[in-house]
């Protein structure tokens, strides 16, 4: 298992999406290349061929041991008997998060997912999630998870320092809701299967 | 990049553990992780897959790897041996019935080339339990003293109560680190 994290400064070759767009396989490395949040999804829902499905998300502030935020989704079989009118195919690719602007001074959280996966098993799965205010990087966070059991139900908890920030960067952070932006891609043997995308609010409303 | 960052760089990598946690099912693997992190530790259902805790602890980068150990999913137990610097195997110490059947899965792991240069740390756990064996019978039944392929461990603790799991984490961590810093 590898892990490698990257500041500021990009190791991998600079890319665009433009470029990225012409590409029949994109790979861990041309992501990695990114200056900037995408316009739009790298891959299509279809392309999703291990059933890869995240059900939770969490995250806890560890110096208080509180949880901040957590989100559940049924099973996807139990989704689909309910919604049988799909509005939007893009719906379950997006998440809006709310914080107040305490969030941005954490010292260190906790950040869990829960994902299933289908009854194929994945031999190398990795995922790169990259976080940007505007077109400045904050965060990337990149990690190989390996091997999957099929039909399995996984979790993974990154416990971390948050990044610090100027006192510049997180007025304007506050005062400019969902322009901080991430893109969290995922990779079965070094190819994009699986594109999701967030945005953050931190001025504490809608 | 200038010479000494490259050495930083490499030197931060080296102090980034893989911790591979197993036992039978029911072992209170999951239990252990949660304990460690300061998470509540009640309704914990049995894994289906893995879970995976990443965090600092005494300047390492530590990850945890927790994969479920009821019998369906032991063959895959396999998939995660890869440069796993130590082997944390949680015993059930009050499920008299299984020790045989735990020695056994040990050894097996034991014998798996890929986990030849992992340190092993036992967790005697459940040791709050009134039926539990205590930490020396564990050491018996699992006839560590006869183990000369690894360094190892023993250690009596409580994942549901917290007591006596630091100590442990602390032997491993004094083991990989002298192996990782040798002394001048």
């Amino acid at each position: 298992m590898k892990v490698k994290k990257s500041g500021g400064a990009a190791a991998a070759a600079a890319r665009t999406e433009e470029e990225l767009g012409r590409k029949a396989l994109i790979g861990p490395d041309d992501v990695l290349g990114l200056q900037r949040v995408t316009s739009d999804y790298l891959c299509t829902p279809e392309e999703n061929v291990y059933k890869i499905d995240f059900t939770r998300f969490k995250i806890r502030d560890m110096e208080s041991g509180t949880v901040l935020f957590e989100i559940t989704k049924p099973a996807a079989s139990e989704r689909e008997h309910n919604d049988r009118k799909e509005v939007d195919p893009n719906a379950g690719r997006f998440v809006r998060y709310q914080f107040t602007p305490a969030f941005l001074r954490l010292r260190q959280v906790g950040a869990t997912v829960e994902f299933t996966v289908g009854d194929k098993p994945i031999n190398n799965f990795r995922m790169i999630e990259r976080h940007y205010f505007r077109d400045q990087l904050l965060k990337s966070f990149d990690f190989e998870f390996g091997f999957c059991i099929p039909s399995s139900k996984n979790t993974c908890e990154h416990i971390y320092e948050f990044p610090q920030l100027s006192e510049d960067l997180i007025r304007e952070m506050i005062l400019h809701p969902y322009e901080t932006q991430s893109d969290s891609f995922y990779f079965v043997d070094n190819k994009l299967v699986m594109h999701n995308k967030a945005d953050y609010s931190y001025s504490g409303g809608p | 990049m200038g010479l000494l960052t490259i050495l930083k760089k490499l030197r931060e990598k080296e102090r980034e553990l893989r911790l591979l946690v197993l036992g039978l099912d029911n072992a209170g693997k999951t239990t252990l992780l949660k304990r460690l992190n300061g998470e509540d530790v009640g309704g914990t259902s049995p894994t289906l897959g893995f879970n995976i805790k990443t965090l600092e602890h005494r300047g390492f980068r530590l990850h945890l790897w927790d994969v479920g150990g009821q019998r369906s999913l032991r063959s895959y137990w396999r998939n995660y041996f890869e440069s796993t610097d130590a082997l944390l195997w949680v015993v059930d110490s009050s499920d008299r019935q299984r020790l045989r059947l735990c020695a056994t899965e040990l050894r097996a792991l034991l014998r798996e080339e890929r986990l030849a240069g992992a340190a092993l740390l036992v967790f005697a756990n459940k040791q709050d339990l009134p039926g539990a064996l205590p930490a020396a019978d564990i050491r018996e039944a699992l006839e560590l003293d006869s183990i000369r392929s690894h360094r190892w461990r023993l250690q009596g603790c409580s994942a549901f109560t917290g007591r006596d799991l630091l100590p442990g984490l602390d032997w491993l961590l004094d083991e990989l680190g002298a192996r990782l810093c040798p002394p001048d």
